[in-house]
């Protein structure tokens, strides 16, 4: 029991990575950004590339989808975002068609008809990541089998909630960010870049989805649509935890994955996604602005 | 010196203000007067860069400031206190504060010296929720938050409004203060008229969005209230 414990909370831990992202983009932007999925998927395949073509491991493809995404959603924020500010149903369409764009660059191996760059071995093909074989060995501490791969995403995703809490609550681009989501007009008139600050936010969540990619790619196999339902299940966590809200993320994403888990240790994988959707449900008809509301949806 | 010239204001397809003309001398205060509805927050928020756009010139001491944002205008010396207040209900009121010094970019993020002798109470309660102070504190700390932002002009938008009796005359004594020390220039949108007429050295009336009648503070008579701002 205590293995499908752990399980969960590895689980818990990746959407936690994803839902961080989406939750503070929604929370001080009011963009809902379906292509979320797809930068997980982004930082799935700099995984892959960084270990074949420059012989990365896992370690060090960390910093690299990070910055790789963080440019990425950077370029996105600029292209399509800015443009489409206050516009919640066109950001929500705009950005599905990034999605798509994204997954079908990848299909076509970044495309014969895209950028005329040719990958070797990406294109339709499946994909996965050689851990370092740290990573790869079991060991127990008295009946309890420790996995290290998923300890090292339980490390991670602590460390960098810890971090994201820190610039949020203890730095100014933080309480910039923070005043934004309560306030963007007064943010503007006590001198707040507010597209400035947005961009880099958008960077930052694109960045924690690059890191989710990575963390993923080491037990999952690497294929263009990997991200297409994490976006859900991210939004899950957001919708739980109360828009905006770090704690509420960590706490959803905790207890969505804990149910995934053990739902799934009894019966199935289907049967435990079903009751995660009822529990999401229920939450949201018994707390409709989540378990702890920032911002009102 | 403040200027604006044919400044017109829009809310998106609406067409709000009409055609505004006034400079104001730095250190001057000014009280925009008028019926609910007319447009005097419109011009406030105009100044500010907050409505949907504006057409015309606003410069505050030669520099162009009507195609710039909002956070522009604040850095160049626009300090706003909204009507509401405005402030952050979960950020200490230290945080409200400092808020203001993204503003003043030449500075360490302190709180201005003129605050702690303005309202001791903000100072004595800085790690309190702003959303937990009454209104009449709330409305200090909008007005300590537009002064970290170390402004040449204030804009102030019905101060005394909602706000109990008692503290009504600390806020008065307070803006004033701001103009004495601190050579401020305030523009100050009231319905208060006796207030009005103690603290403004200009005035203007707007009507239907458009400035109907302006003058110096002792010209603003019983008569001309009458006429333009009883309902």
């Amino acid at each position: 029991m205590l293995d499908t414990v752990f399980i969960g909370l590895s689980i818990g831990s990746i959407l936690l990575l994803v839902a961080l992202g989406l939750s503070i983009v929604y929370g001080s932007m009011g963009v809902i950004n379906m292509a979320h999925g797809e930068l997980v998927m982004m930082g799935a395949y700099t995984t892959v590339i960084a270990q074949t073509y420059l012989g990365f491991n896992l370690f060090a493809a960390i910093p690299l989808a990070f910055i790789v995404c963080a440019g990425l959603g950077l370029l996105i924020e600029r292209l399509v975002i800015r443009r489409l500010y206050n516009r919640l149903f066109d950001t929500l369409l705009a950005t599905w068609g990034v999605a798509i764009l994204l997954q079908q660059a990848i299909r076509l191996e970044f495309g014969l008809s895209f950028f005329g760059i040719h990958i070797e071995g990406l294109g339709p093909g499946l994909q996965s990541v050689t851990l370092p074989e740290i990573m790869t060995e079991s060991f127990t501490v008295g009946e309890f089998v420790i996995q290290p791969y998923r300890t090292f995403i339980i490390l991670v995703s602590a460390l960098l909630a810890v971090l994201t809490w820190f610039l949020m609550y203890r730095t100014r681009i933080g309480q910039q960010v923070r005043a934004i989501m309560r306030n963007p007009d007064m943010a503007a008139a006590c001198g707040i870049d507010v597209k400035k600050v947005n961009a880099l936010t958008f960077a930052y969540g694109a960045g924690l989805a690059g890191v989710a990619g990575v963390m993923m790619s080491g037990f999952k196999t690497v294929m263009p649509d990997m991200g297409s339902s994490l976006v859900v299940d991210g939004f899950l966590v957001v919708v739980v935890g109360g828009v905006g809200s770090l704690v509420g993320s960590i706490v959803a994403s905790g207890i969505l994955g804990q149910l995934n888990g053990v739902v799934a240790f009894f019966s199935n994988d289907i049967i435990a996604r079903a009751v995660v959707f009822a529990a999401v449900i229920a939450i949201i008809i018994w707390r409709p602005r989540g378990l702890f509301n920032y911002k009102g949806r | 010196m403040l200027t604006l010239q044919s400044v017109n204001s829009f809310y998106g397809g609406s067409h709000i203000l009409h055609d505004i003309d006034f400079s104001l001398e730095t250190g001057k205060i000014l009280s925009v007067l008028g019926r609910n509805g007319v447009g005097k927050s419109t011009l406030l928020k105009t100044l500010m860069g907050l409505t949907s756009s504006m057409t015309g010139k606003l410069t505050l001491n030669e520099v162009e400031l009507g195609e710039q944002t909002t956070f522009y205008r604040a850095r160049s010396g626009m300090g706003y206190v909204p009507q509401g207040r405005e402030i952050i209900p979960d950020f200490s009121v230290k945080e409200n504060i400092l808020m203001g010094r993204f503003a003043d970019q030449s500075s360490k993020a302190e709180i201005p010296d003129i605050v702690p002798e303005l309202f001791p109470y903000l100072m004595d309660n800085l790690d309190r929720a702003g959303g937990l102070l009454s209104g009449g504190q709330q409305q200090q700390l909008a007005i300590a938050r537009a002064i970290a932002t170390n402004p040449q002009v204030l804009l102030l938008d019905e101060p005394t409004e909602g706000i109990q009796p008692n503290i009504v005359e600390q806020i008065e004594d307070c803006i004033l203060r701001l103009n004495k020390e601190l050579n401020l220039t305030i523009i100050l949108v009231e319905q208060n008229i006796r207030f009005a007429k103690r603290a403004s050295d200009e005035f203007l009336i707007l009507d239907n969005g458009r400035l109907v009648c302006q003058g110096s503070g002792n010209e603003l008579t019983d008569d001309l209230a009458n006429q333009y701002l009883t309902i």
